[in-house]
């Protein structure tokens, strides 16, 4: 049975072997791989990318003390991106369960509905959640919307949840068993005080109004960017928003209406920065696009 | 020189139909609710479109699996039929000279079709004669009109949700991949989003994923067949009914029958196969509205019942004919057992906290921001339902319904309904049996959603009538005080269908209770909350509730002008109740075919025409001199009794055949008295009478809404 690093491992080399980017983890807190800027800012417009990377993602309001065998505050999803989606990016998926060590003859697999949507990011997508043997253990989305912007191409996106995928493989009855490394420290010795923790600082001592006078401050730093066209020092204090909002409902200091607001503000700085982004390749003559690319190797 | 005036056609030779064509489009999976749709949009599209163009098929059928749409046409003719065309040309007088040779125009004409001078011919036309020409078109190939329709039709399904793939290939369902499209084994020349058709398909992504040429629908099918795969949806559904009703009974119990879970799985798989599992029996100590919910909802399973009493077993669906090393069902029954921990969970964690308390909790939740919290609510609705118990003369059950009406929001504050939003009420009901409250309390929570559909049952027991009714008039008076009037297709706070529900609840348990005052109640319970009157939202509610009474009667079988009728004796009266509009509805069904009755209604036609724009005149009975009136007055005067007494006993068709008696003495007396007298006295005296018997004859319904065909009545 395949432990937590073994499937990274097993995962990494298989698409760095489809010639993606191999990108580390965004160094701020984000709630999901999608947020981090080599997916959020990337799929928007016309140049093409592929990237692989494991994200950390933080849900503060999903903590459970280290409680709950099911739930973590804190998942690492393992992330990628394909643009434009190549016709065989589902073969390709599938190709990757195998490259985990799953013998797909003896398995139940399939691909169900499930669209995706974030409105604090202006985002939506098609496509579904993948079901193992009853189990879903990945998102693939096609990405038609970012930040309000109509996509072209398209890119593919797909999320494995790591600890889900590893427990499963395995019939674990809690995250906190599985092992981290082969024989070695399991995933509870690794991360079971930060769960812990994390969760007890969110729910109950994160400080109301020093967060709240944050997410201002960071909101006005993100402005001030953008009106300087600093798109990923602006994208930046987006995320720093997005998250502390989070913390700020994991601890129940988000009204209904205020929720409404909040959202609205994360999202008018994503929407922002998605269209400073564009324009700020634009500026540089979208760079990784095959004619710039030609044209440089030509002069060089 | 003009173009042909005109052109008509005429059939030539017709061909017999014995082609078929095999279609199959594969992409990657669709949603399985999209699939039935689509698949008959197909087949019904490309079947108009070919016989339009003249090669209709004999038979159609269909099928789909998530990753392909199947269309097999049968009995096709080989073309269309070759058609002859009749050209005008120009008139005779021009085409012909003196000497009778052809002109100019006549010759360049004969030229264009393609014909000898010779050839022309003469036709009479409404503009004098013309030369004219035949032309022999022919029938073009089943092919060429396929390779036409096919790519048309599919780019033009219209589905729920579309999406674009690649560099922005689309709009499509998902991603295709695939064309088979073969007409008696040639391939049709089609293309879809790029790519072509040809005559290889694939088997199941996983188990038999190699290409094969197919040359046909059974080889086709047959192919399919040898790898599991059914493409035939209603066939996946049964054999997968039939296997499940096996594995249950092979365990002593039965399938807890659900037809749209069964719809669901047999849309999702290709091979229908079969997935058996099971569950710890400690679990069954759940409610089995919570074990029911959770496997249906998060595993798409069936649960299994033996004697009303659940068995640790669900069934669903794997896309594979078998388990050969069991991992599916060791996968299946994993996640089921974390799914079934968090459900007892909740169910001991949600029992810590008592009903009452939660109610309590209810000033958190917002019902409305206009109209407060759910808590605010709850205290209405106590005082509501009481209103209500209170006007249907149940007082002996106003405390059960002010306790169970106090409750009845409280299971919002739970975590099994957040996590499982289909289960309240159920789970209010549930948690208040444990509670120790009483039958028709916990049943009134229980049941206080029903009836949830057009079908659905209505609340048990009078507390449950009394929560299900207040409720439902809280929030239609609460969102109608707000000026929230549902518009079109928009009902964002399902005021219709809370609507429909006071009135099958009111329906079906025939109860007499007048929504007016009940609505005024509800208003003043709101205080100043509201942005309307009382007036105003009575005045509002009234067409809306009246549209709902004429869906649901017509429902149940009643015409339309026999809704109008009853709709119309009493929609403005505060005590209007909908079970008293209904019977009157059901009288006038009864009636409508004997012809005392139909000459009534003609005759109470007559009279609303008659008395059209008059005055209210004073009827002066000494003064009636005519035998036929005196005749017509003094059966109108025995009748009031007659309809007083039937009115009282509710007994509307008896107080319809009771007006039936006038049939006769208005038949003569509009045959020998003159209404329009000149004397203006006499006149005014016949009107009054009429004016009279217009009011008796409304007295049940507004006949004159009846609509009576001339022929229906043999006078």
């Amino acid at each position: 049975m395949k432990s937590f690093q073994e499937l990274i491992l097993s995962l990494t080399q298989f698409w760095a072997g489809q010639g993606c980017v191999l990108q580390q983890p965004y160094d701020l807190e984000v709630g999901a791989g999608t947020m981090h800027p080599d997916t959020f800012l990337r799929v928007l417009g016309p140049e093409p990318w592929k990237v692989a990377y494991v994200q950390p993602s933080r849900r503060p309001a999903d903590g459970r003390y280290g409680d709950n065998p099911f739930r973590l505050g804190k998942h690492y999803q393992f992330q990628v991106i394909l643009k434009p989606a190549p016709d065989d990016v589902q073969a390709l998926y599938v190709r990757s369960l195998e490259a985990m060590g799953l013998d797909l003859r003896v398995h139940d697999l399939r691909f169900e509905e499930d669209n995706w949507e974030a409105p604090t990011l202006g985002a939506w997508g098609v496509g579904w959640q993948v079901m193992l043997d009853g189990m879903e253990i990945t998102q693939f989305t096609y990405f038609q919307q970012a930040g309000g912007l109509d996509l072209q191409p398209i890119s593919a996106e797909i999320t494995y949840g790591l600890e889900r995928i590893t427990m499963f493989l395995g019939l674990s009855r809690s995250i906190y068993d599985i092992e981290w490394v082969p024989g070695g420290p399991s995933y509870g010795q690794v991360r079971h005080q930060e769960e812990y923790e994390l969760s007890k600082y969110y729910f109950e001592l994160a400080d109301v109004s020093f967060l709240q006078a944050q997410l201002d401050g960071w909101e006005r730093e993100a402005k001030r960017c953008l009106a300087e066209k600093l798109v990923l020092p602006a994208y930046e204090g987006a995320l720093k928003c997005s998250h502390l909002f989070n913390v700020l409902d994991a601890r129940g200091a988000v009204s209904v209406t205020e929720r409404v607001a909040l959202m609205k503000r994360v999202r008018d700085l994503a929407v922002a920065c998605a269209h400073e982004y564009v324009a700020s390749r634009e500026r540089l003559g979208f760079p990784l696009l095959p004619k710039a690319r030609e044209e440089e190797a030509a002069r060089g | 020189m003009a173009e042909p005036a005109s052109a008509s056609t005429t059939a030539g030779a017709s061909s017999a139909g014995s082609s078929e064509l095999l279609l199959e489009v594969r992409c990657e999976e669709i949603p399985a609710r999209m699939l039935e749709g689509a698949t008959r949009e197909l087949a019904t599209r490309v079947f108009e479109e070919l016989m339009g163009k003249g090669v209709g098929p004999r038979e159609v059928e269909t099928g789909f699996t998530p990753r392909r749409l199947v269309l097999v046409l049968k009995g096709l003719p080989a073309r269309a039929k070759d058609v002859e065309e009749v050209v005008t040309g120009p008139p005779v007088t021009a085409a012909f000279g003196a000497d009778g040779a052809p002109t100019k125009a006549a010759l360049g004409f004969a030229q264009r079709l393609g014909l000898a001078p010779e050839a022309l011919e003469r036709v009479r036309t409404e503009k004098g004669e013309y030369v004219a020409g035949r032309r022999h078109i022919a029938g073009r190939t089943t092919a060429e009109i396929l390779a036409e329709v096919l790519p048309h039709v599919l780019l033009g399904i219209s589905w729920a949700k579309t999406m674009k793939w690649g560099s922005g290939v689309g709009p499509w369902v998902r991603p295709v991949h695939g064309v088979v499209a073969l007409l008696d084994g040639e391939v049709v020349p089609i293309e879809l989003f790029g790519v072509r058709a040809g005559r290889e398909t694939v088997g199941h992504p996983t188990l038999s994923p190699a290409p094969f040429a197919v040359s046909g629908s059974d080889d086709y099918r047959a192919g399919l067949a040898s790898r599991g795969i059914e493409v035939r949806f209603d066939v996946r559904c049964r054999r997968l009914a039939e296997e499940m009703a096996a594995r249950a009974a092979a365990h002593g119990g039965q399938l807890v029958d659900d037809p749209g879970l069964l719809a669901k799985l047999g849309a999702i798989c290709e091979i229908p196969g079969v997935m058996e599992g099971g569950f710890d029996r400690g679990l069954l100590e759940l409610p089995r509205e919570v074990l029911g919910t959770s496997l249906r909802d998060h595993q798409s399973a069936f649960t299994v019942e033996r004697d009303g009493v659940m068995l640790p077993l669900f069934l669903t669906v794997m896309d594979r004919p078998d388990d050969p090393v069991g991992r599916v069902r060791a996968g299946n029954e994993w996640v089921v057992a974390a799914r079934l921990a968090d459900a007892r969970f909740f169910w001991e964690e949600d029992r810590k906290v008592p009903l009452p308390e939660r109610a309590a909790q209810l000033s958190h939740l917002t019902f409305h921001e206009k109209l407060g919290s759910y808590a605010d609510k709850a205290a209405r609705l106590a005082a509501l339902a009481r209103a209500v118990c209170e006007a249907l003369g149940w007082r002996e059950d106003v405390p059960a319904a002010e306790t169970a009406a106090g409750l009845l929001k409280a299971d919002l504050t739970t975590e099994m309904v957040k996590e499982f939003t289909s289960l309240q009420g159920a789970m209010g009901g549930i948690y208040a049996r444990e509670e120790g409250h009483s039958e028709p309390v916990w049943q009134a929570i229980y049941d206080q959603y029903l009836p949830a559909s057009v079908d659905d049952a209505v609340p048990r027991g009078r507390v449950g009538v009394a929560c299900g009714l207040a409720d439902r008039i809280d929030t239609l008076v609460g969102m109608f005080g707000l000026g929230l009037v549902p518009t079109g297709t928009k009902d964002p706070f399902g005021l219709r269908r809370a609507a429909q529900g006071i009135l099958r609840i009111l329906l079906e348990n025939e109860l007499p209770l007048a929504l007016e005052p009940v609505v005024r109640a509800a208003a003043a319970l709101y205080g100043d909350r509201l942005k309307r009157s009382a007036d105003q939202i009575v005045a509002d509610l009234r067409p809306f509730v009246a549209d709902r009474i004429r869906y649901l009667l017509g429902r149940r079988e009643l015409a339309y002008d026999e809704i109008e009728a009853a709709l119309a004796s009493g929609v403005e009266a505060a005590d209007l109740t909908v079970s008293d509009l209904a019977s009157r509805a059901k009288a006038l069904h009864q009636v409508r075919g004997e012809q005392a009755f139909l000459a009534v209604v003609l005759a109470a036609k007559r009279i609303a025409n008659i008395t059209k724009g008059q005055p209210e005149h004073a009827l002066d009975a000494a003064a009636l001199g005519e035998p036929a009136e005196r005749a017509l007055h003094e059966e109108h005067g025995k009748l009031a009794g007659a309809i007083d007494a039937a009115l009282g006993a509710r007994d509307y068709a008896g107080a319809l055949r009771a007006i039936g008696s006038l049939a006769e003495p208005l038949e003569r007396f509009f045959a020998e008295v003159m209404v329009m007298a000149d004397d203006p006295k006499v006149r005014q005296n016949r009107l009054a009478l009429l004016q009279a018997i217009g009011r008796t004859l409304s007295r049940v319904a507004r006949l004159t809404e009846m609509v009576v065909e001339k022929a229906e009545y043999r006078s």
